[in-house]
């Protein structure tokens, strides 16, 4: 490693540390606010929830070329079941905080929280 | 840089060729392992030591094309050809060329290790860059710190991969210019 190297590693830490602490300051800056979870597909809004409000868990499923199914609980939600290839929305859990999303690709399906 | 200055055609092409065909099968053998984190296309990158390799022993219109042949003929391989994961591939690899090439010329302080793990950076920006335009949805740069952090180790293992090969195709200058009667 020669010093330029390390001043390129140093330079990507650095966005890296950014992009984490702008996460977090949005989260904090958000963090009474009553949570919304939005999903959209191919662009188009699917639904968008108010978690808090969420009494009995349900599920939402999408369309589109792979099979999806969402599961909503109070305060929170996930990709439960898909048949796409990755699975990768699958596997990100659950999202409860303001500011995560969980997407996924081959269905262009986005499920993200809001604050408000 | 240049081994390949005198070089005669012929045997460029067959250079390309095989280089070319490498790539193709380190793609596709990467394609075959499941991404462990669920994170969108985060993976070693074993076929950007291909084009890094080309970056440094050719020239950046040679290591383009090999690049460009590479995700072509890996994602045929993998069958997922003009899928989005081949977009994403494609789109990452190409601007990771741009930026290796970029780093190799203008910044000749740069070691391979840093101009590999420049490259992985680039590699995931491209990617992410052409999945927000292919969902329409600029959120996904959510990813994107992680992904970096990420790129740091494998552009790191990649570009000591490369950094060996380079030594030993040096050492053997004679089989890839000149060399009459070798290989």
């Amino acid at each position: 490693m020669k010093k330029h190297d390390v001043i390129l590693v140093a330079v990507i830490i650095f966005m890296v540390l950014t992009g984490f602490g702008g996460l977090k300051v949005y989260q904090r800056q958000n963090e009474k606010e009553p949570r919304f979870a939005v999903i959209t597909q191919d662009n188009v809004l699917v639904e968008r929830i108010d978690l808090n409000a969420v009494e009995e868990p349900r599920e939402i499923i999408l369309p589109g070329p792979y099979h999806e199914i969402l599961r909503v609980e109070k305060g929170r939600i996930r990709f439960k079941e898909a048949d796409c290839p990755d699975r990768i929305c699958v596997r990100r859990g659950w999202l409860q905080n303001p500011g995560e999303i969980a997407v996924c690709l081959p269905n262009k399906a986005v499920v993200r929280i809001t604050g408000d | 840089m240049g081994l390949a200055e005198n070089m005669t055609s012929t045997k460029k092409l067959a250079l390309i060729a095989i280089l070319a065909a490498q790539a193709s099968v380190l793609h596709f053998l990467e394609s075959m392992f499941p991404n462990p984190l669920p994170l969108p296309g985060v993976k070693l990158g074993l076929a950007n030591i291909i084009t890094l390799l080309a970056l440094i022993v050719l020239d950046f219109k040679t290591a383009l094309q090999i690049t460009v042949l590479r995700t072509i003929f890996g994602s045929l391989l993998s069958g997922t050809l003009f899928g989005i994961g081949f977009f994403m591939s494609f789109s990452g690899a190409v601007t990771a060329t741009f930026v290796m090439a970029l780093l190799l010329r203008l910044f000749r302080g740069c070691g391979i290790v840093g101009v590999s793990i420049a490259g992985a950076a680039a590699h995931n920006l491209g990617q992410l860059v052409m999945a927000a335009l292919i969902i329409q949805f600029a959120g996904i740069f959510f990813y994107l710190p992680f992904m970096l952090l990420f790129s740091v180790p494998t552009g790191f293992l990649t570009g000591l991969l490369t950094r060996e090969l380079v030594k030993h195709i040096k050492a053997a200058k004679g089989c890839l210019t000149g060399g009459q009667g070798k290989i």
